[in-house]
């Protein structure tokens, strides 16, 4: 399959999106469909430090995690659920240990099915173990592992697969570092996305074999880099517009495993989905406030907004006092969509949207950037220049620039001197970057290579 | 659409505070800050030189320093001025006028006019010590690795940098090579940081004692640091020096788990209970 391009947007209007629908919505395992009227709660449980050291004990932990999950929603009356399993090193990095992990959550989420009724589904989201310094991004050791490992997953009975890949990261981190957008723009809107197309081809073409979707890839490495950095209202160490620009550039890149045939849902932290699922109208996965265990964000209301799939992100696999956390999140998610899904069955789905999406909309200017309305301006912005990877990762970042700028302007978006000034130069540097896209490379080229020792050329073929 | 009714009638204090636009004060100039005053040189070159550090500009640092190097001795060059200007960097980061670009555009132009004066000094500065930083095994993030270097060095400490994804005998075989006064690692997840305590008791078997300064993303916690022996739980990277600096001293893992927030001079709510 061929990458498609999107130049046209999938909704007409940003109204037309309400979480819980999508246009193309998904089907898999076990009936569970994300997009179809419904919002899926998600759970995702990190394994408990030291259950690594061998497959066996790696594998018992992941069947625990699935038992625990799976109790839970027969407990408290879960339709379905989505269990999602980000691997650790060595579940990527042995294939053997990925097929092994994946067939024990199978088999526990099959028997609730088969004993109950719940439908539930099994995400494996591959760990991204390439090193550009460590034998490059394509046909290295590690990209070749996780190639056999997807497969694997697939074998054993992974619902759908996803990723946080890595492409362009020694870049951005650089960019972020050192206050540098065109850093920002080049690591993660044009070796991003070239990477993106690289893996998701790939991946794609894996899954394809299988009754497994190959769902897609979140900017984690990138944008949730910037978000953290910048951290919350008091942090010193990245503005937050400039978190916002990024996130906007992040929307360009992680369309790229769409256009390669990804299907969503698009993975939970993506908080670029939003964007995403304006352009090409693909179910999406989403985190906000009750992913507090994992990501302290200031937009935890917000992110519900057109969600399909509401998760917890990550939480370490131990006992709460409410019980083990497998069950606890998946509680708190449940409860959650549950709501969404009162809203959609009563016809109260667009005011409740609209709630969420008020209260965050100017806490911070990067709830102002993904509220449903702008994020789509975002979209608008990034199909009109659809076929070239880095005049659409420019014009995102230009047009989130005109929605913070038009929210201060109008006193309804606070913004401290550091926000605005960030926001005001790197404007200024993005409106006086070159419209080729073979030029600006080249404007990189001539920089980055020889100020960024783990920047690796080779892998984006360059 | 109703969002834009809401926009206009809602009491956006009923729902949220910008805090950091309310608690922002009046715009001063970095030479203003009562803080840099107490350390910026009021004397020529090393002002410039200071100055060109504060802000930023390696192009003017390196064009002090080489007009300085005319006048003064290298090592002056290096302490009375370059220095000085990151001492004040440190301070504005500290209270939140600086941001961490501003610090790493200084800690640019402070090493390319640093370079110009080893040069004409004819040998590296002598530096503080060596700490050693690595990432842990499996674990492709280093941004937080960056930032330690990057503060180890600014404050005048040899930081090797084994990078990241470093297997457990690499740090352990660099330990023993460097003979650093700190090991730094980082990791962003539960099954990575599990390299430290191995690390740790590698170590402990060959006879060797260092504080193993561990942090890292949301994994890595006090208690898990503190589970083992040497560990030491760094909650920000731009403490990194100032804990070498106390292990220079001659504090052992044990005294620095103690007197952090004294050795770090400010309040760490991590370490509440040792204020």
């Amino acid at each position: 399959m061929g990458v498609r391009r999107y130049t046209k947007m999938a909704y007409k209007e940003p109204d037309d999106m309400v979480f819980g629908h999508a246009k193309f919505p998904v089907l898999e395992h076990w009936n569970v469909q994300f997009g179809a009227g419904y919002v899926v709660p998600e759970v995702k449980v990190a394994p408990e430090a030291g259950t690594e050291r061998s497959k066996d004990t790696l594998v018992k932990e992941m069947a625990s995690i699935a038992e625990q999950a799976a109790a839970r929603a027969v407990d408290i009356g879960l339709p379905a659920f989505m269990l999602e399993q980000e691997h650790v090193f060595q579940q990527t990095y042995h294939p053997d240990w990925g097929y092994a992990c994946t067939l024990a959550q199978a088999e526990v989420l099959k028997k609730y099915y088969d004993e109950y009724g719940v439908r539930a589904c099994l995400r494996q989201t591959v760990g991204d173990l390439r090193i550009e310094e460590k034998g490059g991004l394509r046909g290295s050791e590690y990209d070749n592992r996780i190639a056999e490992t997807i497969e694997e997953c697939c074998k054993a009975g992974a619902s759908d697969i996803a990723a946080e890949t890595m492409g362009g990261k020694s870049v951005l981190d650089y960019g972020v570092m050192r206050g540098d957008i065109k850093a920002i723009l080049f690591g993660i809107g044009y070796l991003g996305s070239v990477d993106m197309e690289y893996f998701w081809t790939r991946a794609v073409n894996i899954c394809s074999k299988y009754d497994t979707r190959p769902a897609g890839d979140t900017n984690c490495s990138g944008a949730n880099t910037c978000m953290y950095v910048a951290g919350g209202l008091l942090g010193k160490d990245m503005s937050h517009t400039a978190a916002a620009l990024a996130r906007a550039i992040s929307a360009a890149r992680s369309l790229v495993a769409v256009e390669c045939g990804a299907t969503g849902p698009l993975k939970d932290c993506g908080y670029e989905n939003t964007i995403v699922k304006a352009i090409t109208g693909v179910p999406i996965c989403q985190e906000g406030k009750n992913a507090v265990c994992a990501h302290a964000d200031v937009m935890g209301n917000l992110t519900c907004q057109v969600v399909d799939c509401w998760s917890n992100e990550s939480v370490f696999h131990r006992e709460e006092m409410g019980g083990p956390t497998p069950a606890v999140w998946l509680q708190a998610t449940g409860y959650e969509a549950a709501l969404m899904n009162t809203a959609i069955q009563t016809g109260n789905a667009k005011t409740l949207r609209d709630l969420y999406t008020f209260t965050d909309m100017y806490r911070d200017p990067q709830g102002t950037l993904l509220a449903y309305p702008n994020a789509f301006r975002v979209g608008k912005a990034i199909v009109e220049y659809g076929k070239d990877i880095y005049l659409r990762a420019r014009a995102a970042a230009l047009e989130a620039s005109k929605v913070m700028m038009e929210a201060y302007e109008a006193k309804l978006l606070q913004l401290t001197r550091f926000e605005l000034d960030t926001l005001r130069k790197y404007t200024s540097i993005l409106e006086s970057l070159p419209m080729e896209a073979e030029i600006f490379v080249d404007q990189c080229m001539r920089e980055y290579p020889r100020k960024i020792p783990t920047f690796d050329p080779k892998s984006y073929g360059l | 659409m109703a969002l834009l009714d809401w926009a206009k009638k809602a009491d956006f204090d009923m729902i949220f505070k910008r805090y950091n636009v309310i608690i922002e004060g009046p715009a001063i100039k970095p030479e203003d800050d009562p803080d840099v005053k107490k350390v910026l040189p009021k004397d020529e070159p090393f002002k410039s030189l200071a100055m060109s550090v504060i802000f930023g500009d390696t192009e003017k640092a390196v064009q002090a320093a080489k007009s300085a190097l005319d006048r003064v001795s290298p090592l002056d060059v290096i302490e009375k001025g370059l220095a000085k200007g990151m001492d004040a960097v440190s301070a504005l980061y500290a209270k939140g006028a600086y941001f961490l670009p501003d610090i790493m555009l200084s800690a640019d132009a402070m090493t390319a006019a640093m370079q110009l004066a080893e040069q004409k000094l004819g040998r590296a500065r002598e530096k503080k010590g060596t700490v050693v930083s690595f990432v842990a095994e499996g674990d492709p993030h280093d941004i937080g690795k960056n930032l330690v270097v990057m503060f180890l060095k600014a404050n005048g400490f040899e930081a090797v940098d084994l990078g990241r994804d470093v297997p457990d005998k690499d740090v352990i075989e660099a330990v023993k090579k460097y003979k650093p006064v700190m090991l730094t690692g980082t990791a962003l997840m539960t099954t990575t940081m599990t390299a430290f305590p191995r690390v740790a008791k590698a170590l402990q078997e060959q006879g060797i004692a260092v504080p193993i300064f561990g942090c890292g993303g949301g994994a890595v916690k006090r208690d898990f640091v503190e589970s083992y022996d040497m560990g030491v739980y760094g909650v920000k990277a731009f403490h990194a020096p100032k804990l070498a600096e106390a292990a220079l001293a001659g504090k052992s893992w044990k005294d620095i788990r103690k007197e952090y927030p004294k050795i770090v001079g400010e309040f760490v709510a991590e370490y509440a209970d040792r204020m």
